[in-house]
């Protein structure tokens, strides 16, 4: 109960913490903000070349360059889910650091909660640039709710956000070779339709292969996403992608808590909290 | 109650996937074993010492107190609290200064840092302002204060690593040679501070590990010597080097008729030798210029241990 009281707290600690040594970092901020509005630019100019020739079947991909900004952006969104609780105790382990924190009266689920908080502030901002810029400077129009989209965007942060505890039990036991980062790192920019229909994917790569996007939560998130921004569907459109996501979170919230507490216990047991 | 209470403790760090490796013939270590069947109890407001060498055992026990390590048995308490069912209590009652110098953020100030795990503790900013402020001028940060821990001398980092250990005003401190980086005048500095925890209210209780064993004969109430993961003694600095030996060696300088001589001779604890040799040297005429006293020291029980240890 106490923890739970501190937990706002804790976040801020971990969030001016972080903000600390983003801005010790300067050059770094404004080379990023540069390379989104570069890639945006590139984006555009490879959208002309398709402009008038999409295929009307692919309803979402009328406007490519609409699809890849919000593909783009949140994919950045979900990678950040699903990889910063990891990467947060890793870079804690690699910098020494992660045992001073562990010897605060702050148990390790809310360290990797609030070492992460500032990865979302972050890339919620850099997320919002690919939209900004892509509306701003290129005149891409959203539509539909966008408070709608920000639900389908929060569970499948949420959702991706347990296959990153699976992977932070992974780094905690094994150090590297984390499985789900090279599945969902690589597999996400292939299976989920972020730069082309998933629909594709069977036609050219048969059956097998393209069935594969079914079993990714981004697949399912994108969609929502894509059907609420750009196709403007109502919440009575988009009970399918909706329906999947909370079915991923149903199974896998559990059981990555679960294995979690495992890891924990293993690393204590090994003495090997701190090793990298 | 005892401010920390060990009981039957002993680690074995087991080998990561033992059996996996085994299986596909890779070559498969032994276990180690850290601590085995440790037991003793620290008092409420006593500065305990816990000396040993490098790899004997006393960075797991300090880890294990810490809650960071868990044992294979035994169990840990710390003012009532076990170290492995309520580790989130005990890291409440206890503050931990190490050495490693990567435990901080390089490019954060110091205060910063401090702040950090400050707001972790739970302490509000207003608080932890002033908290940090005091232990600055405490401490002798003031002037370091504002500049980044990267940039901060080996003594200052040292330094910074106490303060933080202090930071939540913790009932119980385990110091790792809280002395090791420091200038003599900061390290007595240091070792004066350190002897006034048990004089405040409450009091504090201190584990101090070190390689200083004079430090520790100076500042600790009682010591234990942990050796290959055992503990082979404990009790007070006194009674230790009376283990060794009860004797010590005297040495007397005088001045004679024919210019100054030494002598020198072994005496018992409390005997009346001292006085019957220099009765007997001042009825010769000769006038005692100076009288030294070579006695056992904790070096010295510390290399009795190994030595026994080595040799079965």
């Amino acid at each position: 109960m106490n923890s739970l009281r501190l937990l706002p707290r804790r976040i801020f600690a971990f969030v001016a913490r972080d903000f600390r040594l983003f801005v010790s970092y300067r050059m770094q901020f404004f080379l990023r903000i540069i390379l989104i509005l570069a890639v945006v630019t590139t984006l555009f100019f490879i959208s002309k070349i398709f402009a008038g020739f999409t295929d009307p079947q692919f309803s979402q991909w009328r406007d490519p360059l609409a699809s890849w900004l919000t593909g783009l952006a949140v994919l950045n969104y979900f990678m950040t889910g699903f990889s910063s609780l990891a990467n947060s105790i890793r870079q804690e382990q690699m910098q020494g650091t992660l045992e001073s924190v562990l010897l605060t009266p702050i148990n390790l689920p809310t360290v990797i909660v609030s070492s992460s908080a500032w990865d979302f502030l972050e890339t919620t901002f850099f997320s919002f640039l690919y939209l900004f810029f892509g509306r701003v400077f290129f005149g891409v129009e959203y539509q539909g709710s966008f408070f709608l989209a920000v639900v389908f965007l929060l569970l499948t942060t949420v959702v991706l956000a347990c296959l990153g505890i699976l992977s932070a039990s992974f780094a905690m036991v094994f150090k590297r070779g984390d499985p789900f980062g090279i599945f969902l790192g690589a597999g996400s920019a292939l299976f989920s339709g972020v730069f082309f229909p998933t629909q594709l994917l069977k036609t050219y790569a048969g059956p097998n292969l393209g069935n594969i996007s079914l079993i990714l939560p981004t697949t399912h998130g994108l969609q929502g996403i894509r059907q609420v921004l750009i196709e403007g569907h109502g919440l009575a459109e988009v009970t399918q992608p909706l329906f999947i996501l909370l079915g991923f979170l149903v199974v896998l919230l559990p059981f990555s808590l679960w294995v979690f507490g495992r890891a924990v216990r293993r690393a204590k047991r090994e003495g090997s909290l701190i090793q990298y | 109650m005892s401010a920390i209470s060990i009981r039957n403790l002993s680690k074995t760090y087991p080998v990561s996937f033992r059996r996996l490796r085994a299986f596909f013939r890779r070559p498969v270590k032994d276990p180690v074993e850290a601590l085995r069947d440790v037991s003793f109890e620290v008092e409420t407001g006593e500065i305990f010492g816990l000396i040993g060498r490098n790899g004997a055992g006393k960075t797991t026990l300090t880890k294990i107190v810490a809650t960071l390590v868990q044992p294979t048995t035994g169990s840990v308490s710390v003012n009532g609290h076990d170290s492995v069912e309520q580790d989130e209590l005990v890291r409440r009652e206890i503050g931990l200064s190490t050495a490693e110098e990567r435990s901080f953020y390089w490019r954060l100030t110091a205060e910063q840092n401090l702040m950090f795990f400050a707001r972790l503790h739970g302490l509000s900013d207003s608080r932890a302002k002033q908290r940090i402020k005091d232990l600055f001028a405490k401490l002798e940060l003031d002037e370091v204060a504002k500049r980044r821990f990267g940039e901060l001398s080996t003594g200052n980092k040292q330094r910074l690593a106490v303060a933080r250990a202090m930071l939540p005003s913790p009932p119980v401190l385990l110091l790792d040679e809280p002395t090791r980086s420091l200038d003599p005048l900061a390290a007595a500095r240091m070792r004066e501070m350190i002897r006034s925890f048990s004089g405040e209210d409450p009091p504090v209780t201190v584990l101090l590990t070190s390689h200083n064993l004079a430090e520790v004969e100076t500042l600790c109430a009682r010591v234990a010597i942990i050796s290959r993961g055992s503990i082979r003694a404990l009790d007070t600095p006194k009674n230790l080097r009376a283990l060794t030996s009860d004797s010590e060696m005297v040495h007397i300088t005088a001045a004679g008729t024919n210019g100054t001589f030494k002598t020198s001779f072994t005496r018992q604890h409390n005997d009346d030798r001292l006085d019957e040799v220099i009765k007997d040297l001042q009825s010769q005429g000769a006038r005692i210029i100076d009288v030294e006293t070579e006695r056992a020291t904790l070096l010295d029980v510390l290399e009795r241990y190994e030595a026994t240890d080595e040799h079965g």
